[in-house]
């Protein structure tokens, strides 16, 4: 009985079959010879070097993603070590792929904010309800009565592929645990406050502000901006004051009794250390204070 | 100039009237996952126009020569896919050859065109039109590209000004996305009735 109806529907469905076969076998024939001829030739190096990339495609390496970086770099050796993201590790994996070798290597890139002020610290002579982007605001003058400082609708976290920025009260603030170093943050920024400097401890100090106003225009419009007063380049000299404005000279850095008298004697504590570790500890201080 | 006036309309129907994604519903997945910005859309749209110009004549040309004559035409939504798969590996193969960066910036976008329902779903209605002509067929395939490539890019122009408005909080990403969609497809809905 079952035998008959299987013997049934073979006989009135052989002619799919066959027209199924036939179709599937002549796309197979044309894929086939398509494949021979169309066949792209991919360096086995590219490939394993794209492997040990991170494949976040930031863009960090000036390249268009990890894609063309790695076939670049195959090209050139003298490339490796251009991705932030991978740092040391992947310049030490490509330089084995290619049977290289690559000795020290700089210290990485953070991004530092030069800003101290959140929303409470700042001076606003108008309310800004337009688009919530960095750049539009910054179209506006004499909103924010600072023309240096951070404006707070986060282009450089909407930048970040790492989750490592946000704006915290107003200001942007690097989570240096995540970050990769990758620049996007300090691309973004329209006031160009975000600057990428070598890391060669897990905290830096730093001069966070970049306001070049006299120092009674920046005390009327900031409670927390750098005044240039130079106290801090009296006691140490690693620092550096130029339009109104003090800096660290990361070419010479180290820390010893100046740069820790300098931070405190400060009059408007904007010398301040960032980097893994600091973040925590201002944490849980701000609801203190 | 009889001809002529039916393909005309015919390509103004399915790139309007009849539009693939706005009216038929068909190929949401690309409609919405690919028009973040109107480049990567564009892009999209270009190839989706390949592919199913190419599907939309091979399997005319399979339905009518083999499947009709020999009343198979039960087995038209799995040969119409395997042509389908076999036309986006071909595609792929070329532009990898021929186009390397385009490929690049493909990426995954390319293989999935193999499950856009857009182009299945062109086929079928080629059949279900009975369109007698391979020209005729032809040009509702460029037409049905050219009408997808439209609404994507329409939707990539709008997502990209959106990004700059202050959405809720609550229909930020994908429900305004839908939302948007929907207010479109109202929009083409005024086309219904254009041609009689």
């Amino acid at each position: 009985m079952i035998l008959a109806s299987v013997a049934e529907l073979m006989n009135s469905a052989w002619p799919a079959g066959v027209m199924m076969l036939g179709l599937g076998g002549l796309f197979a024939v044309i894929l086939l010879v398509a494949s021979e001829k169309l066949k792209v030739e991919v360096d086995a190096k590219v490939e394993a070097i794209q492997g040990s990339l991170p494949g976040v495609d930031c863009g960090a390496c000036g390249f268009a993603g990890c894609g063309s970086y790695a076939k670049a770099v195959a090209a050139d050796p003298e490339l490796i070590g251009k991705c932030a993201p991978g740092g040391s590790a992947t310049a030490e994996k490509i330089a084995e792929i290619l049977s290289l070798s690559v000795g020290g290597g700089a210290a990485p890139l953070r991004p530092v904010i030069h800003c101290n002020a959140d929303i409470d610290n700042r001076t606003y002579y108008a309310k800004y309800e337009g688009i919530e982007s960095c750049t539009a605001a910054n179209a506006l003058t004499n909103v924010q009565a600072c023309k240096f400082g951070c404006v707070g609708y986060g282009d450089c976290v909407a930048s970040c592929k790492f989750d490592a920025i946000h704006i915290v009260n107003g200001l942007a603030t690097v989570d240096y645990d995540k970050c990769t170093g990758c620049t996007a943050c300090s691309k973004a920024c329209p006031k160009n406050i975000i600057e990428m400097v070598p890391f060669s401890e897990p905290a830096m100090t730093v001069v966070a502000c970049h306001s070049q106003e006299t120092g009674r225009m920046t005390r009327q419009m900031c409670k927390v901006g750098c005044i240039g007063c130079g106290l801090c380049k009296k006691n140490s000299d690693i620092f550096a004051v130029n339009n109104n404005l003090a800096s660290v000279i990361y070419t010479d850095y180290k820390v010893d009794e100046g740069v820790e008298t300098a931070t405190t004697k400060c009059p408007t504590k904007v010398i301040k250390r960032v980097g893994k570790g600091v973040i925590a500890e201002s944490k849980v201080e701000s609801p203190v204070a | 100039m009889d001809t002529l006036n039916t393909l005309l309309l015919g390509f103004i129907s399915i790139v309007l009237i009849n539009n693939l994604v706005l009216t038929k519903f068909l190929g949401i997945c690309p409609f919405l996952g690919v028009s973040g910005r109107i480049d990567m859309a564009f892009g999209m749209g270009m190839a989706v126009t390949f592919v199913v110009t190419l599907s939309g004549i091979l399997t005319w040309m399979i339905d009518h020569f083999l499947l009709k004559p020999y009343d198979l035409q039960v087995m038209q939504y799995v040969c119409f896919i395997l042509v389908i798969a076999g036309a986006v590996q071909l595609v792929e193969m070329y532009v990898r050859k021929f186009f390397p960066p385009l490929y690049e910036s493909f990426g995954i976008f390319l293989p999935l065109i193999t499950t856009n329902c857009a182009i299945l779903g062109l086929c079928l209605f080629i059949n279900l039109w009975e369109i007698n002509s391979l020209i005729e067929a032809a040009v509702l395939s460029i037409g049905a590209g050219v009408g997808f490539t439209m609404a994507i890019c329409i939707m990539a122009g709008i997502r990209e000004n959106l990004n700059l408005v202050d959405v809720p909080k609550c229909l930020r990403g994908a429900p305004i996305t839908l939302i948007t969609a929907g207010l479109l497809t109202m929009a083409f809905m005024g086309f219904s009735g254009m041609i009689k």
